[in-house]
């Protein structure tokens, strides 16, 4: 009896020990090996990678550019409500390696290479009778083309970076580290993307569910703003043409238009960051930024400010209908009903549906529009064969809708340098609080850059500023990685 | 619970022995000579003790005691004649009977070297020990406290207990032997009644502001004793969750023969011990006025108010006195215990209601207990005990003590149409903290069944199998709701959060024990099998935009505006075979040896399970021959000495995975979800594994009057859970790995002295402990990591606060000779500045730090002394750390001076033209707040912990009722500190960055005077 039962009780025991594996099969996430195996998960795959345009907080197209990169420019500055130190480092240029927003830079573009590079390669993976091949060649040359604008965002701001193109294979240091890539390299990397995602398809064929995503007219576009970068005039007047000529786009009659959410994908916006308030994280934090805090039921942060010295406000014209959409002096009250005047404050993305509550304004965050298309083509033709009819009516285009005079009408016959000069101011002023200030200051070098950014009183600008150094903490992680000779030793 | 299976034995030795008393005087017809009645009681409690055995010295005649603790003598022997008395728990005495009735005082054997520890799936004589192991009982189990551990502070060496928060119902963290993991768990296992538990705050993640401790639902009261296990021989059977130390928990039994219904209540009242010291509306006025002034000179020295308005200000609003009261604190108890010697039982309930000293935060506790114990066959043992408690708590929002202290005196609470001030009125935005603390309801509820049962069947003499069965089923609902009346409701028109979270853990435990004594060998064996699993899920929703607050959160379909919801699942499995023989050879040398494998589902795949073996020796010297002669000095002394292995996987679940989350993104209308990795997969992930050595020694002296135990250990941990930093390049910011190594060493001392015994006795009790903790190796050839205001450095202990040095004030007529060492682009007078650290000629914030303290006290100490005279006892104990440094973050923020918040008062003093302050900056509106030295505070403190007084009533006075003790006590009542904030008490937590104040919510000091009713 009593061996039975020491016998049963042992039986027992090891029998208990095959019940239950130690294996993880969690119940609530997803694992990287079981998933992508089908349309529907290549399709999350990319959907994942446009929603690294932004995240909740401080993040790329959502408020981390203007923080991070546009407070560095004439234009703008830390607002009173922008207490923290990186930020008025970088507003002040007394920014070094270890900013923490400029570290944000790096590191969210990367995440966001990683996902799309996840998307690439294991949509390539998948069995042939789980997707269609268009399908899967229109996800991948979405993801394409959201890698090559991270990576041109990356070049711009930080010079040569790595050029990573796969997820890490492990853990081990072969895989992590990875050294910097030329220049050269980066680019001609973001031109085969853009070139691959040319044949995305046209936004016309996008279906209602379907809207915001990149289309073929995107990557011509973009790709013709990366000629331009690269003085390559004759592939960015080109490809500029071939976006004109396609007739897939034009400007709003109303300049307004542009950020009415009831306009948003329209026939101007070629491609932009999509915001939605009340969704969970989807509202442009930008317009609570920049709505003003001293009026009641307004709530604004106030973060981000006009830099007076500048003289961007100044710089427009009376009738130049641009000037109402972008700023704003006067506000009524929703609670004590009193008229606020104050001074200019950025208003492009300021939303009345959600008045009292900014952070969910629904207001789309344009990455490139069709004025956009029309001035890089006015500029690259003025730089391949001066200012020609052509080019003259390309920026009038723009300068018309805005309301203002023609230049053809007031400074007919200028010089090539006169004109680019004029490109530029418009581009200044069509663009206000759209992220490309930065870039145009010091696409032009860094003498134009210091002499602007001295003459706006910013006096500790330097050459090295059209570079953001690499973050410190990159390079105490990843021997192989050196620090931008520009900034070698600040 | 094992405990009592030495009870139980003894009750059977007796059952044995009275019918063999009984038959020894029926034969023949008895002389008597001599009729002697007593009663045998506590010495402190004067509570009856029935089952007590009395013998006559010299004779085999013995009897034992009643119910009521009474006992009758009828024998041939002639006074006089010597009485021996003795019981469990008790100290054997001999009284010499002279005839009539006589009262026997029986004096409690407090830490006494035949006491019985509960060590893993065991007991052991204490004598018998050969690892580090100590004892918690007696007074300090009685503190009024909202859960156990708060009662383990100073209360033995090795282990720190410091407030995370002092939140009714707030949690405590605990070190024993210092932290060993820097980014794994670090709290010890605890094991109550036999099943184990990591106290994890996990929750549905409604509630801010401080977490309720999971510990907070078990009823203090119910706690008989708490057997700390400390080095790897007493936590290596424990293996991969050892390694923090294990605290076994064991609660109160009945008692056979001793039916007894018990009362015990206590009622108190709380306060704050100090206020922190801030500016008035005067003060801040003219402050503000100075800031503004400083940023734009041109619209003069008075842009806030005129010295005429200043004057008419006054003190302005106290924002402290507005919210913090003084708040009462009760507990009741009723228990009814008793049985006899095949069954046993406890049944208790208890309430217990603690109001916070901030308004509107409280925490109350009701629940009730049954432990049964029962010999349905003779080879056969049955125990449950089972224990299901409900909690309440109203918890202060998080931010709250910040705002508090930062709203502006100059505000007023309500504005003048009768609403609430909705924020601060300048620059800094931050919501009215009198509005918040009133409005807001922050509210969590936990119901908690814990219970274990086991079957122990004994086949042979000394071979026993036992089956264990345990659950832990914990349902906790948060909720949250803002209302649209305060600043933090207004964007949102009102905000409601709900979240449930159901965890669910059951064991099984299967062991074989054998116990042999052959000669002078004598050894057990245990052996076993055991799993346990544990589910948990948790549910979030959530909705904004209500069109009024009437519904609270209780009605989320009413909001406007839904907020995402959210669903949760995770669970991990645990299987483990453990064995452990101990061996001694006539009570001289000692051996035990232990082995865990532990099979987790935590770790890689590559790498699931597990081996924890430990071994350990001792020498009772003092039971040697050539010992004997010093034997009435050196009563009793023995060497020790362990070695082990023990591992903690308190990394959460799924970590080796590369597992997906979720996002969205819009594309036209349409909401599409994504998922992309949260992390490279590791499938080498494994357990942290500690490596400890421990050496002590334990004598005792003086007939044991005196008793002292030294321990000292080394402790190194390796493969260190660490969350490595890895390039951002690879899309993720850091991988878990097992990656470096971190020590600690240290000396445990404790002291136990009877230094009265008698009518009047005093004991004292005294611990200090030493421990030094030193990073070794961190991430993949890293020297050093930086975390905020703190620093990971090989060399370094850990929670190394990082910052810079202040060099005093910038005075008129320096700028330019010392303007570059205030960080300020534009260097004024008045600034603070810096020391130039790295040497380059200028002061940066970045490049210009070092470590300016650390959070971890030199030692630690714990000073109880015990007096009892007729029906009296007071017992006082204090509670020190000394060395420690804290982290002032409150006075942080209070020094920036920026006139759009309060300031602390030292503002007073700042740096003017006409008062050119050497310590105290300047006031201005924008400074960049810089961590320095100067809020690096001595967290160094001695204080009362506990004073109680208590009374028991004499018998005549209380008739039929077996004991009646009332008493009063005070906790906290004095403390000797420097530390400017509310209470030295005070940490952050975790083990990268303990020792920060910052928003928390400080620990009360209280009185409170109960009675305790024994029937």
């Amino acid at each position: 009896m009593q061996k039975m039962l020491l016998r049963y009780s042992v039986l027992l025991m090891l029998l208990w020990t095959s019940c239950t594996k130690l294996d993880e099969h969690p119940e609530s996430v997803l694992i990287t090996d079981n998933f992508y195996q089908n349309g529907d998960q290549a399709n999350a795959a990319v959907t994942a990678a446009y929603r690294k345009l932004y995240e909740s907080g401080q993040s790329l197209y959502n408020s981390l550019f203007q923080i991070g990169v546009e407070m560095a420019t004439d234009d703008y500055e830390a607002g009173p409500r922008a207490r923290n130190a990186h930020v008025r480092a970088i507003s002040g240029l007394t920014h070094d390696a270890s900013n923490d927003r400029m570290e944000q830079l790096w590191k969210q573009s990367y995440d966001a290479i990683n996902v799309s590079n996840i998307a690439i390669d294991r949509i390539a993976l998948i069995k042939k009778e789980n997707i269609t091949d268009a399908l899967r060649t229109r996800l991948t040359n979405e993801a394409k083309f959201l890698r090559a604008l991270h990576y041109f965002n990356l070049v711009r701001w930080f010079g040569a970076v790595p050029l990573v193109l796969h997820e890490p294979a492990s853990l081990s240091p072969e895989a992590l580290y990875v050294e910097k890539a030329p220049e050269a390299d980066v680019y001609a990397q973001i031109i085969s993307d853009l070139t691959a995602a040319e044949n995305l398809p046209a936004p016309a064929e996008y279906g209602a569910n379907d809207i915001g995503r990149a289309t073929g007219g995107a990557a011509k576009s973009l790709l013709a703003k990366v000629y331009l970068t690269r003085k390559d005039w004759t592939k960015a007047a080109a490809k500029s043409k071939e976006v004109i000529d396609s007739h897939w786009y034009g400007l709003f009659e109303n300049f307004a238009d542009v950020f009415n959410v009831a306009k948003k994908n329209g026939i101007e916006h070629i491609f932009s960051a999509q915001f939605q308030g009340n969704s969970g994280y989807q509202g442009n934090s930008l317009a609570s930024r920049s709505a003003p805090n001293e009026v009641p039921g307004i709530n604004g942060d106030y973060a981000d400010a006009l830099h007076k010295q500048g003289g961007l406000y100044e710089s427009f014209g009376e009738g130049d209908t641009r000037k109402a959409v972008t700023f704003i002096t006067q506000m009524l009250s929703p609670t004590d009903g009193k008229l606020y005047t104050f001074e200019p404050h950025l208003n492009k993305y300021y939303d009345p549906a959600v008045v009292g509550n900014q952070g969910e304004s629904s207001k789309n965050l344009p990455i490139i529009r069709y004025a956009e298309v029309l001035l890089i083509y006015a500029e690259a033709l003025n730089e391949l064969n001066g200012p020609a009819t052509e080019a003259y009516q390309a920026i009038d285009a723009v300068r018309q809708r805005a309301g203002v005079a023609r230049l053809q009408d007031i400074a007919p016959g200028l010089s090539v340098d006169n004109f680019r000069d004029s490109v530029f101011q418009e581009r200044r002023k069509e663009f206000v609080y759209e992220y490309q200030r930065w870039f145009d200051l010091v696409r032009r070098g860094p003498d134009y850059y210091v002499k602007v950014l001295k003459a706006a009183g910013k006096t500790l600008a330097a050459p090295r500023h059209i570079h953001f150094p690499t973050p410190q903490r990159e390079l105490n992680l990843n021997p192989k990685l050196k620090q931008d000779p520009l900034w070698v030793n600040y | 619970m094992l405990r009592t299976n030495i009870l139980a034995w003894i009750a059977l030795s007796m059952l044995y022995l009275l019918p063999l008393l009984a038959t020894a005087q029926v034969p023949t017809t008895p002389l008597i000579n001599s009729h002697l009645t007593g009663r045998v009681v506590d010495a402190r409690t004067h509570e009856p003790l029935p089952g007590a055995i009395v013998n006559i010295k010299g004779t085999t005649h013995g009897v034992s005691t009643d119910a009521e603790g009474r006992f009758v003598f009828v024998t041939g022997q002639k006074f006089p004649y010597t009485l021996i008395i003795s019981y469990i728990g008790y100290r054997r005495i001999e009284v010499t009977a002279t005839g009539g009735h006589i009262e026997i005082p029986l004096e409690a054997t407090q830490s006494q070297l035949n006491d019985v520890v509960v060590v893993g799936y065991g007991t052991r004589k204490k004598s018998d020990l050969t690892g580090a192991i100590a004892s918690v009982s007696g007074p300090l189990l009685k503190q009024p406290v909202s859960s156990f551990d708060q009662a383990l502070k100073g209360a033995v060496p090795g282990v720190q207990v410091t407030q995370t928060s002092g939140q009714p119902g707030g949690g405590v963290s605990i070190r024993i032997r210092g932290g060993s993991s820097i980014q794994g768990g670090n709290e010890p296992l605890y094991v109550i009644d036999g099943f184990p538990i990591y106290n994890s705050t996990a929750s549905p993640g409604i509630l801010t502001g401080a977490p309720i401790n999971p510990l907070a639902g078990i009823n203090p009261a119910d706690i008989e004793s708490i057997d700390i296990l400390k080095d790897a021989s007493a936590t290596a059977i424990y293996g991969s969750r050892g390694a923090n130390g294990v605290v076994i928990v064991t609660t109160r039994k009945g008692k056979a023969d001793r039916n007894t219904v018990s009362y015990e209540g206590s009622y108190g009242v709380q306060s704050l011990r100090k206020k922190t010291d801030l500016l008035d509306a005067t003060d801040f006025a003219k402050l503000r006025n100075e800031a503004l002034y400083d940023a734009n000179p041109a619209k003069g020295p008075s842009q806030y108010l005129t010295p005429e308005q200043i004057s008419q200000l006054g003190k302005g609003t106290d924002w402290q006195d507005a919210v913090f009261r003084t708040a009462p604190v009760q507990n009741h108890q009723l228990s009814v215990s008793g049985g006899n010697t095949k069954t046993r039982y406890l049944l208790s309930g208890n309430y217990f209601d603690q109001q916070g000293i901030i308004r509107h935060t409280d925490f109350t506790r009701l629940g009730i207990r049954a432990n049964v114990d029962a010999q349905p066959l003779d080879r056969l043992k049955v125990s449950a005990s089972l224990s299901v408690n409900k909690s309440d708590a109203d918890v202060a929002p998080s931010g709250f003590i910040t705002s508090l202290l930062q709203m502006p005196p100059t505000a007023t609470i309500y504005d003048p149409n009768g609403g609430y001030t909705l924020r601060n009125p300048f620059e800094n935005i931050f919501a009215n903290p009198v509005a918040t603390i009133n409005e807001q309801e922050n509210k969590s509820t936990t119901n908690r069944l814990l219970g274990t049962a086991f079957a122990e069947y004994s086949l042979l003499d000394g071979l026993a199998v036992k089956v264990l069965f345990g659950a832990d089923v914990n349902n906790t609902s948060e909720k949250n709701y803002i209302p649209s009346t305060i600043y933090e409701g207004v964007q949102t028109k009102g905000s409601a959060a709900r979240g449930t979270y159901n965890a669910y853990s059951w064991l099984n435990e299967n062991t074989v024990t054998y116990t042999r004594s052959v000669a002078r060998h004598s050894f057990d064996v245990l052996a076993g099998f055991t799993q346990q699993e544990f589910k948990s899920d948790i549910v979030r929703a959530g909705a904004q935009n209500f069109v009024t607050d009437d519904l609270s959160y209780n009605s989320l379909q009413s909001g406007a505006t839904l907020v995402r919801p959210f669903a949760d699942a995770t669970n991990w499995v645990l299987h483990s075979y453990l064995a452990r023989v101990n061996y001694n050879y006539n009570s001289r040398y000692y051996f035990t040896a232990s082995i865990r494998t532990d099979g987790s589902s935590r770790f890689g795949k590559g790498n699931k399970w597990g081996y924890f073996p430990s071994a350990a020796a001792s020498w009772r010297i003092s039971n040697e021959t050539f010992f004997k002669g010093a034997t009435h000095v050196v009563n009793d002394l023995k060497l020790r000495a362990s070695f082990g292995t023990t591992g903690n996987l308190e990394i959460g679940e799924y970590q080796s995975l590369a597992t997906l989350y979720s996002l969205n993104y819009l594309f036209g209308k349409n909401m599409a979800t994504g998922f992309a990795p949260s992390r490279l997969a590791n499938d080498h992930l494994g357990w942290e594994k500690t490596y400890q050595y421990n050496a002590g020694v334990d004598a005792a002296f003086l007939n044991s009057r005196l008793l002292f135990t030294v321990d000292a250990y080394y402790k190194k941990t390796t493969n260190l859970l660490l969350n490595v930093e890895i390039p951002w390049t690879s899309g993720q910011t850091s991988s878990l790995q097992n990656f470096g190594s971190v020590s600690n060493k240290g000396i445990e001392l404790s002291l136990s002295s009877r230094n009265f015994t008698g009518a009047f006795t005093w004991n004292t009790d005294f611990n200090i402990s030493f421990n030094r903790n030193e990073v070794l190796k961190i991430g993949n050839g890293a020297q050093s990591y930086i975390s905020g205001n703190y620093i990971i450095q090989v060399g370094k202990p850990l929670g190394s606060f990082y910052g810079t040095v202040t060099d005093g004030i910038l005075q008129t007529g320096e700028e330019s000779a010392k303007g570059k060492y205030t960080g300020n682009a534009v260097p004024k007078a008045g600034d603070r500045l810096y020391k130039d650290i790295n040497g380059d000629g200028v002061f940066t914030t970045a490049n210009d730090r070092t470590i300016i303290g650390n959070a971890q006290p030199d030692f630690i100490l714990g000073l109880g002394n015990n007096f009892s005279w007729k029906g009296f006892s007071l017992s006082v104990f204090l509670q020190g750390s000394y060395g420690n440094k804290i982290l002032n973050s409150n006075q942080q923020s209070l020094e920036l001076f920026t006139g759009q918040q309060n300031a602390a008062a030292s503002a007073r003093d700042r740096w003017t033209p006409s008062h050119p302050s050497e310590t105290m900056p300047r006031a201005k509106l924008d400074p960049a707040p810089v961590f320095s030295d100067r809020f690096i505070e001595n967290g160094s403190f001695l204080r009362v912990k506990s004073v109680s007084l208590g009374y028991s009533l004499p018998k005549s006075a209380i008739g039929k009722i077996s004991a009646v003790n009332v008493f009063v006590s005070g906790q906290n009542l004095l403390t000797w500190t420097s530390y400017t904030g509310f209470d030295p008490e005070v940490t952050s937590g975790n083990n990268v960055s303990p020792g920060t104040d910052l928003g928390i919510y400080p620990v009360s000091r209280s009185v409170s005077a109960g009675v305790r009713v024994t029937l």
